[in-house]
């Protein structure tokens, strides 16, 4: 091959790295990043989405009766008490069920079909069943309540169990996907690791925090991320329990947003709702971001 | 030479294709599609194409105008009420969308006040229109005709109430004892269904308008001003809470759920309107003349849901679409529309038959309450009553899930509201 020709097929494959990487580069610009560009514009402008081509900027106006609502803090404050509840007990319930389903055990692929169930119902299904579960007057859940003598509970409707009772129903749904995470990871610990610390005389819990644990937590942290990223903007299942009620007490910004734009029809407000439910995951994915380096710089002293 | 041919050739195609461009324009110019033969596909947007019963009776009416155009091809846009606000917002919004479209009143005056909807003066020609239409006009354009007026009554289950020797009440108090009676009488039976939770918000901030508009209330005063916090609603508030927390209500049950359970025989009141109690009426284990209904315990008449079919402006068959809507409006449309629409109030008067009445005996009540009924949504207000009405929804709940007085919470919700309107 002449030189002239080596040279050139050298220039192309220069650009194959960009050819391979162009495809997915255009399918977020088309459907990830000009979408948002545009929600961004749209929160400062007054929008309606009956016509959304006649919005006007309005500047910051949005955001100045966004910071003005009280409603706006109410449910900042229950995406924040509901995103860390969800992330601190799904998490802890994924990694003791991963943990307890690691080392085999006679019928271990049944019991983990069966926390994986969860994972698996479609949230709008799963939300239906738990709807039944915790109807009042018929549900299986007031029914045993009432057998071992603790009365009925208003599951949904009162504002002291709503809350709580939605985090069920999410955390039913979120253990299961923590837990396969973590089992992958654990399935990756070395055996001759754990069987060197044992024969060196360390009991579970020290084996565990010394040689699983550092093994695990980039798993963990992974799944802990998403798990923050979806409880920040999940729906389904708060919208079909309670809708945001009672009183407030399950009004997440998602919900929020949605009643602001397809009840009050106000496309550039919901935008604005938007835009802070995007900072809030941005947030989320910085101190991660964050962690990551320090544990990498930790890592390679 | 050749080639001179060959560019005459092409210039006697282009001159060819030019004209029978401009001939088919010419021809189809002052034409509709229907006219000049071609078919035609209208799509008509309905969330009750899915009723169970009613869903097939309203279709199989609608589908005879297909008799005489059939030059024309209906076709069904079904989508579940729940979904039905915001699947047609956001697809009229983005210029699509079906080309006809029935449509709740807030909804309608949502989409009209965008632009949205054609004028349907056209399809009213000689046209005894009643007075189901006047909230179709706006600003002296009809752009919508009723589909169906729903009016609200107190309906029950008579053998439930005989055997609990319980009387029809007139006042919430009857309610609550003679709803307590039946309970008694048969186990397992609840004594009264309705909305009252926040996750079904646009069902029951319309259903709630009974109760406001039974006590007398009026949203707006004489001048346009919102009034929220007026005594009429803060009684209503308190008789709401009272019937709440009496315990004859299935705290937690979705609307459809109390339904089946009237339905089913489980049930003794109710407060619905009658295209729910025709659900309630067809099919199920009770037979339409177990069921009764009497004006609601409330001092003043209360609401009606109304239905407005409007044709899109964004539809390439608007003139297909309105002479639809004449057809449907009238006499031949009508008659269909009634024998599928129980005791519905039409966009004309055709009573319900007299056969009819003797099998549904609870049908005539709803068309004598239906003289007084008014709108759920709010006069001057109409495209923001959902918004208006989350606020007094939030007092009512906060009412009936605290110790909160309805004064104090429909104040807040006045503040709120003077803030944002």
């Amino acid at each position: 091959m002449s030189a002239s020709g080596l040279k050139s097929r050298n220039g192309m494959a220069r650009f194959v790295p960009y050819a391979f990487i162009l495809p997915p580069m255009i399918y977020l610009m088309v459907f990830m990043f000009w979408p948002l560009a545009r929600q961004m514009y749209m929160s400062f402008t007054n929008t309606r989405i009956i016509n959304p081509n006649r919005g006007r900027f309005i500047g910051l106006g949005n955001f100045e009766r966004l910071f003005e609502d009280p409603a706006f803090y109410l449910s900042l404050k229950v995406t924040l008490v509901y995103t860390v509840l969800t992330v601190i007990i799904g998490v802890t319930l994924g990694l003791i069920a991963a943990l307890a389903i690691d080392r085999p055990f006679k019928g271990r692929s049944v019991v983990r079909a069966i926390l994986l169930f969860g994972w698996a119902v479609p949230g709008v299904a799963a939300s239906l069943i738990w709807l039944w579960m915790f109807n009042e007057r018929s549900g299986i859940l007031n029914r045993v309540a009432e057998l071992i003598g603790l009365g009925r509970f208003s599951w949904l409707t009162s504002t002291d169990y709503a809350l709580g009772s939605v985090l069920a129903v999410t955390v039913w749904q979120v253990a299961p996907f923590v837990m396969l995470v973590v089992l992958a990871a654990l399935q990756s610990v070395p055996e001759e690791v754990r069987e060197a610390a044992k024969i060196d005389g360390a009991d579970p819990i020290s084996t565990f925090r010394a040689v699983t644990l550092p093994h695990i937590r980039p798993a963990v942290q992974l799944a802990a991320l998403l798990v923050t990223v979806w409880s920040i903007r999940r729906f389904d299942v708060i919208y079909l329990l309670t809708g945001g009620g009672p009183l407030g007490s399950t009004s997440t910004l998602v919900v929020k947003l949605r009643q602001t734009a397809f009840e009050g029809h106000e496309l550039g407000m919901a935008s604005a709702y938007g835009a802070v439910g995007l900072v809030l995951a941005l947030l989320v994915a910085a101190i991660h971001y964050v962690a990551e380096q320090r544990r990498m710089k930790r890592m390679s002293r | 030479m050749m080639m001179f041919d060959k560019f005459r050739r092409r210039r006697l195609l282009a001159t060819a294709a030019i004209t029978a461009f401009a001939l088919t324009i010419g021809l189809g110019a002052g034409e509709s599609h229907a006219q000049s033969g071609e078919k035609v596909t209208l799509k008509l947007a309905n969330s009750q194409w899915l009723d169970a019963l009613r869903g097939k009776n309203l279709w199989a009416a609608v589908a005879k105008y297909q008799e005489t155009n059939p030059n024309v091809t209906l076709e069904q846009v079904a989508i579940p009420s729940a979904e039905f606000n915001d699947k047609l917002t956001t697809e009229m919004g983005a210029g699509q969308g079906p080309d006809l479209a029935m449509m709740q009143e807030g909804l309608f005056y949502a989409i009209a006040d965008a632009g949205f909807l054609v004028d349907l003066s056209a399809a009213t020609d000689g046209i005894n229109l009643n007075k189901t239409n006047e909230n179709g006009k706006i600003d002296g354009t009809q752009y919508g005709l009723a589909w169906q007026r729903a009016v609200y009554a107190l309906i029950y289950n008579k053998p439930l109430l005989d055997a609990g020797k319980a009387k029809v009440p007139g006042t919430v108090d009857e309610l609550i004892e003679s709803a307590k009676a039946a309970s008694a009488a048969t186990p397992g039976v609840i004594g009264f269904t309705g909305r009252h939770q926040m996750n079904d918000f646009s069902g029951w901030f319309m259903d709630f308008q009974n109760w406001a508009y039974g006590y007398g209330v009026n949203w707006v005063d004489a001048d346009g001003k919102l009034t929220i916090d007026t005594p009429e609603a803060a009684e209503a508030v308190a008789a709401f809470k009272k019937v709440y927390a009496s315990g004859i209500m299935p705290i937690g049950d979705s609307m459809p759920t109390q339904r089946t359970r009237f339905k089913e025989k489980h049930a003794a009141f109710s407060i619905d309107n009658s295209g729910g109690t025709l659900n309630i009426a067809s099919g199920g284990a009770m037979q339409s003349g177990e069921l009764g209904s009497a004006p609601m315990p409330f001092p003043h008449p209360g609401a009606h849901q109304q239905i407005f079919v409007g044709v899109s402006s964004h539809s390439k068959h608007q003139e297909e679409a309105v002479a639809f809507v004449k057809w449907l409006m009238g006499p031949v449309g009508q008659q269909a529309m009634r024998d599928a629409s129980g005791p519905d109030t039409l966009a004309t008067d055709v009573p319900v038959s007299d056969a009819y009445a003797k099998t549904n005996p609870w049908a005539p009540t709803f068309a004598k309450l239906a003289e007084t009924s008014r709108s759920t949504l709010i006069k001057g207000h109409e495209v923001e009553t959902a918004q208006i009405m989350r606020f007094v929804m939030q007092a009512v709940e906060k009412v009936i899930l605290t110790d909160a007085e309805p004064k104090t919470a429909l104040a807040e919700a006045q503040a709120a509201v003077d803030k944002q309107f």
